[in-house]
């Protein structure tokens, strides 16, 4: 069966301030979007190489399809019901089960993930932040030791042996408030062992306050460790800019590759916020990843709250042929057998490979709580001082009737148009923030590299299995 | 794709081949019942009703094989390491840190055994010099201690196993076997939802199942059965919250057998007597004692 690209391409708009270069023609993009368009909620056919391959959006299962198993099931996609869908479940040998995922939110979940907003203040002025240069739009504050230990108890109180947790850093620039990291890892780690729960440590900063003590400490702890940066000079400096104006790219760098030299426990990556203004992915992953970085990832700016740089249709198709060129890269590279970590891809290939699918975008508001400098508890770090995601506070706890209503409102089967989207369990609906102060500008973006993705699972699958290693 | 005959097979039959791992873990072979799946099963595994799932794990230690049901080496490989040879037979205490066995305490059979009540073989010498005569050791389903070692396949852990005297203990590093499969004959392929042949061997998951019933019927220690299945019968209460009473399979049922509760095998019914005559020689229980 030919893959036929459909003879359009997209124009971008013209974007303010851009001294960039922009390609003009994003011919992989528009094919995409056009393939990954939703049309039957149960499925979703790909192809790759000539070869027809199928996803079950239930269980995100994936099946390669002869000639007459792909006609056949494309010949339905107009004529599902019941009793066909049954037909088709026997054709593909399934079990007889329910679907994984039910309309009833799960309710009660026991938190495992904290995020502490140590610092509410920031030495940067980026201009998409969603702390809004750090402080929240509140005053500036930073949360108390006796806050961040009452934090820690929370997450572990009720942990029982051999279970994990995940204590995080975020802020505003969390080390403008290093000595609570220092003083709550230690207490967590304490914790920890006496009751035999495994703690893991993470931290997003943007870097300009790192010193070699934080990276011996971060080495010791294990700590996850997120640097945010937008790409390469100038490109980085006008989107991230100190307080005062000046660029921020030399300090960042410069105080990074102490910790790149010396990550064993620990793992450095870089996260870059995409914008209309930095759009050469390929060359910023490229350096990221020479420089040592241990993965890195891009994140489109859909949501920010003064609406500067924010991506739209066009620049999400540009994004998406930029992601495209980099994923052919690291297709090559692990054929090779070498290690490339673009870790959007790395992520979306080991989540196929295992089926993941999930009825929410993440654990924001279920497992995952952020906590305020006050001790607030909130959906997520980005709910921070947020009614909307506002979920009680540390001491008298987890506000179970919000909860609840979060879960069920959330939940994706109640979402539109995600209901009835095929990619709607690896998806998850988006990102609750953005989806709650924005909307849903970055659906066809979405679903463009989802089928990008499935497309290079099955690539990978013959031409490097051994990349999937063990099913565990 | 390199694909082994058998999926190929299926491909042509179907046309329709699963490629990732929840995909693989829908499949249903050609022929299969809906239960030969655990997510449509009954699945209990103690023993089991379509399948024995504990049967998993006799292997799960690089040259040794456990008994599924109980926590003794019943074989070690040839070619296993010198240390692992003096293993056979031993039983199996800790798991990288993880008691196979658990303290339990509640009301006991008796507080003073008679003649006809064998010490547990060394067990008792392996609990905390402290613990009160009424406490007991539950190791009901001792493969809960490799949970957390599972994700360590090819990994060397330490384990504790009892020695010759009770208060003696023999520390080894045991490595874990792969739970998974790859691609049959080709350790390049991608990892597959198959649990290793290694670790099953065709036919070894349905080996000991409960099957005929009265096989389960006989070993179910934990309340499976809808109506209770008896244990203690003939309970007479004593002073100071004892009692005497009787094993449910003794061979004496006389009205005026001691009350005594034996575990001596050559007092009790067999598997076989139940096979052969359980209704003949079980008798009904009413108000908790053997009636006729």
């Amino acid at each position: 069966m030919n893959i036929s690209l459909p003879q359009w391409s997209a124009k971008i708009s013209s974007v303010a301030e851009s001294t960039i270069d922009l390609p003009d023609d994003v011919p992989r993009a528009a094919a995409l979007f056009a393939m990954a368009a939703p049309d039957v909620p149960l499925w979703h056919r790909f192809n790759r190489d000539d070869k027809a391959y199928l996803l079950l959006a239930d269980r995100s299962r994936v099946y390669a399809l002869n000639t007459e198993s792909a006609e056949r099931i494309d010949s339905l996609a107009d004529k599902i019901d019941a009793a066909v869908a049954r037909k088709i479940s026997r054709d593909l040998r399934l079990a007889e089960d329910a679907p994984a995922i039910g309309d009833n939110p799960p309710t009660e979940v026991p938190i495992r993930a904290l995020s502490l907003a140590v610092a509410q203040k920031c030495n940067l002025g980026c201009t998409y932040c969603y702390a809004q240069q750090g402080d929240f739009g509140a005053p500036p504050r930073d949360m108390s030791l006796e806050t961040a230990l009452a934090a820690v108890n929370v997450l572990l109180r009720d942990a029982k042996p051999g279970e994990r947790a995940n204590l995080a850093f975020l802020g505003g620039e969390p080390l403008a408030n290093r000595p609570v990291i220092r003083a709550a890892s230690e207490y967590a780690r304490s914790v920890a062992r006496e009751r035999g729960v495994q703690v893991t440590y993470s931290i997003t900063t943007n870097g300009t306050l790192l010193s070699p003590c934080d990276a011996a400490f971060f080495e010791e702890f294990g700590f996850a460790v997120t640097i945010s940066i937008d790409g390469v000079g100038d490109v980085h400096d006008r989107l991230r800019p100190f307080k005062g104006g000046r660029g921020s790219f030399q300090a960042v760098i410069a105080r990074t590759e102490s910790l790149l030299a010396i990550q064993r426990s620990m793992q450095v990556s870089a996260r870059v916020t995409v914008t209309p203004r930095n759009l050469h992915l390929r060359e910023t992953l490229d350096y990221l990843i020479d420089l040592g970085f241990h993965s890195v990832g891009f994140s489109p700016m859909l949501s920010s709250p003064t609406g500067q740089d924010q991506m739209g249709r066009q620049e999400l198709a540009v994004m998406l042929e930029q992601m495209v060129d980099c994923g052919d890269e690291f297709q090559s590279r692990v054929i090779e057998g070498a290690r490339y970590p673009f870790l959007n891809l790395v992520s979306a290939l080991r989540e196929i490979h295992r089926g993941t699918h999930r009825p929410y975008p993440c654990g924001a508001g279920a497992g995952y709580m952020g906590v305020s400098a006050d001790g607030g508890l909130s959906a997520c770090h980005r709910f921070v001082e947020d009614a909307s995601g506002a979920m009680g506070n540390l001491y008298e706890g987890v506000d179970r009737i919000k909860q609840n209503a979060w879960l069920g409102a959330r939940h994706v089967h109640r979402q539109e148009p995600c209901r009835k989207c095929w990619a709607r369990y690896l998806c998850g609906g988006g990102c609750h923030h953005e989806v709650i102060h924005r909307g849903r500008p970055a659906c066809d973006f979405i679903r463009g590299w989802l089928h990008y993705c499935l497309q290079s699972y099955v690539h990978l699958l013959v031409m490097r299995p051994d990349y999937f290693g063990s099913a565990l | 794709m390199a694909k082994n005959n058998k999926t190929k097979k299926q491909r042509q039959t179907t046309g329709i081949e699963p490629l990732n791992l929840s995909a693989q873990l829908s499949y249903r072979g050609a022929g299969n019942p809906p239960n030969s799946h655990p997510s449509q099963a009954i699945s209990n595994c103690f023993p089991g009703l379509e399948s024995d799932f504990r049967n998993v794990w006799r292997r799960i230690f690089v040259g040794l094989e456990m008994n599924e049901a109980d926590t003794v080496v019943v074989k070690v490989e040839d070619r296993a390491p010198a240390e692992l040879q003096n293993l056979l037979n031993k039983r199996l205490l800790k798991v990288d840190g993880q008691p196979v066995f658990v303290h339990i305490r509640g009301p006991h059979a008796v507080e003073n055994p008679g003649p006809d009540f064998p010490e547990p073989q060394g067990l008792v010498g392996n609990l905390p010099s402290n613990t009160p005569a009424s406490a007991s050791i539950s190791g009901m389903e001792w493969s809960n201690a490799l949970a957390h070692v599972i994700s360590k396949a090819g990994q060397a852990i330490e384990c504790i196993f009892q020695g010759n005297r009770p208060s003696e203990e023999i520390r080894v590093q045991l490595i874990i076997r792969s739970f998974f499969d790859n691609e049959p004959g080709n350790e390049t392929a991608a990892g597959r939802a198959v649990i290793s042949k290694d670790l099953i061997r065709p036919g070894e998951l349905s080996q000991s199942l409960c099957s005929p019933w009265q096989n389960d019927y006989l070993e179910c220690a934990c309340y499976y059965w809808a109506a209770s299945r008896p244990d203690y019968v003939n309970v007479e209460p004593g002073p100071d919250g004892t009692s005497r009473g009787n094993n449910w399979i003794q061979k004496d049922q006389s009205t005026d057998a001691p009350r005594s509760y034996t575990l001596d095998g050559s007092k009790l019914l067999s598997y076989d007597d139940l096979f052969r005559a359980w209704e003949k020689l079980l008798k009904f229980q009413i108000g908790g004692k053997d009636s006729e």
